[in-house]
């Protein structure tokens, strides 16, 4: 029977997982990181960067060319980025078939051999007219645009990265799909957002129960302080979630970008989650 | 003198009733059935791309039911598009008189979509394709058709959104018909909640003997045992004839 490097390699991992409950870095890394231009996304990437290995990829992207290079300033300037991390920027809508192209263009010229964890972040996404009912919607063309950022890119991106980093022994490929409770309860007024993320929920479950190998997980970072938020709290046509949302902010209850993205990362290190779970911040 | 209303069937009223994918399978068993549960000069709209199909349907309709004089337009159009959409809901509002005291949306009309793995929907025109066709679709049609008389005391107003077990379990391979059932299945949950004066339904018809599922067995090899038509459709009838369900439920034939 041969026995790879790479299998003992994992042998000692495991190993090492028994001993700690968890690792103390996600490996060399290829990340993707989509909506990397501000609020959670910024974060995450900032957050992958320090836990990954040297000779790690990150691949940022979003549609303001602007906010990427100063995070990609910022990153490279960092302890990580001084110590081998490859920060590369790839400006995109990914509602569009080049946007796409050119964010798995990248990702295939960083993959090497070397690289032992691709880690996919589906954090982009719009939240919709939040400030209408559900009745107002007789656009198609507005909805149709609204799923086109929020599910197609979503699904697309994720299909054609795992198919131009194909699985390999010693290779580790993670999904993160960032939800929301919007997936699974109705919120009135939110009839986009809400059903954007209940159709992002499923099709991940799908990608779940199709590989097992990957490891796909569904993350609702909670309500976080970011533009989004603010827009959420101003907009919202139903008096009583618009009256939650301005409470939370007014009383500190928002979760700063950092904290949650910090048991997102537990979550990525210990490994432990079940495939195509959706898991909340407010579980851990 | 005894109450009329205790010797007299179940009625869904003096209606305007919408049915999508009107003209074969699930919609047209269901066309049949409403068309017999509707009062004296209720109007029934049967909404599909074939206009032949349709007009067949119409003729059929129309003599089985002389006596109750219902009305029955066939809106031969195709609801991927705008156009399709708002003509169903022009031809709807012509019709929706005063007296109307249901409004009755059947939201059937769907597509499989491909039948393959994940990795495979790399194309972004082929899933916005699917998606509009079976979620904005909808979403349009149903505003639209909310917005066809102000609300008024005895109007009813019922939405039905056709579901599927596969909106709320996935199943490998099917990542567009799935992604499209849970997308649905949370917008008519949303309307639902905001809206107390109507009624939404999502129906999951279980497996039935159509057009799409000959194509699932084509696709997969999997027979599901599917069940004739009409058979689903008299549990859909009997929902909402007695109108018992909680707005927004989602309710599997296998269940009721």
């Amino acid at each position: 029977m041969e026995i790879k490097g790479s299998d003992i390699t994992q042998l000692v991992h495991g190993a090492e997982n028994m001993s700690s409950s968890q690792r103390k870095d996600l490996g060399r890394a290829l990340c993707i990181i989509t909506g990397a231009s501000r609020g959670f996304g910024r974060t995450v990437a900032r957050e992958l960067s320090r836990l990954v290995k040297p000779g790690s990829v990150l691949i940022l992207t979003a549609r303001s060319e602007e906010n990427l290079r100063s995070l990609e300033v910022e990153l490279a300037g960092s302890e990580a980025g001084k110590s081998g991390l490859l920060v590369q920027c790839v400006p995109a809508d990914l509602a569009q078939m080049a946007g796409l192209q050119s964010v798995v263009s990248a990702s295939r010229a960083a993959f090497s051999e070397h690289i032992d964890h691709v880690i996919l972040v589906n954090n982009a996404a719009s939240l919709g007219d939040v400030s209408r009912f559900t009745s107002s919607f007789t656009d198609m063309a507005e909805v149709d645009s609204y799923l086109s950022l929020n599910v197609t890119s979503c699904l697309c991106l994720t299909a054609r990265l795992l198919q131009a980093l194909p699985p390999r022994s010693g290779l580790c490929r993670s999904v993160v799909n960032i939800t929301s409770l919007c997936a699974l309860q109705p919120f009135k007024s939110w009839a986009l957002y809400c059903t954007g993320k209940a159709a992002r929920e499923m099709m991940f479950k799908v990608l779940a129960a199709e590989e097992p190998d990957l490891r796909v997980l569904s993350y609702a970072p909670g309500p976080l302080d970011t533009e989004m938020q603010s827009v959420a709290r101003s907009s919202t046509a139903d008096p009583d979630l618009k009256k939650t949302f301005s409470d939370m902010f007014s009383s500190g209850q928002l979760l700063t970008c950092e904290a949650s993205c910090a048991k997102l990362m537990k979550l990525l290190l210990e490994d432990s989650f079940t495939s195509g779970a959706h898991i909340d911040v407010f579980d851990l | 003198m005894s109450d009329i209303n205790s010797t007299n069937p179940r009625t869904l009223g003096r209606g305007i009733c919408i049915i999508t994918g009107a003209s074969k399978g699930f919609g047209q068993a269901l066309a049949y059935q409403v068309s017999r549960s509707l009062e004296p000069r209720s109007v029934l709209l049967l909404v599909a791309r074939s206009g032949p199909l349709l007009q067949e349907m119409k003729e059929e309709l129309q003599s089985a039911t002389e006596e109750q004089q219902l009305v029955v337009h066939c809106v031969a159009v195709d609801l991927r598009t705008k156009e399709g959409v708002d003509e169903t809901v022009r031809v709807a509002r012509q019709e929706a008189v005063d007296e109307i005291e249901h409004v009755l949306l059947i939201n059937n009309a769907a597509s499989l979509g491909d039948i393959a793995k994940f990795e495979t929907f790399t194309n972004p025109d082929e899933v916005n394709s699917y998606l509009s066709l079976n979620v904005s679709s909808p979403l349009a049609l149903t505003a639209g058709i909310l917005k066809l008389c102000p609300c008024r005391l005895g109007l009813r107003w019922s939405v039905v959104n056709l579901s599927s077990m596969f909106a709320l379990q996935a199943l490998p391979s099917w990542v567009l018909y799935c992604t499209a059932k849970a997308a649905r299945n949370m917008m008519f949950s949303v309307l639902a909640k905001e809206q107390q004066h109507v009624k939404v339904l999502s129906y999951s018809p279980g497996p039935m003997d159509t057009d799409m599922q000959k194509e699932i067995l084509r696709l997969t090899n999997v027979n599901h045992n599917p069940m004739p038509c009409h058979e689903s459709a008299a549990k859909l009838m009997k929902l909402l004839l007695d109108n018992n369900f909680s707005s927004g439920a989602h309710l599997d034939f296998f269940d009721v």
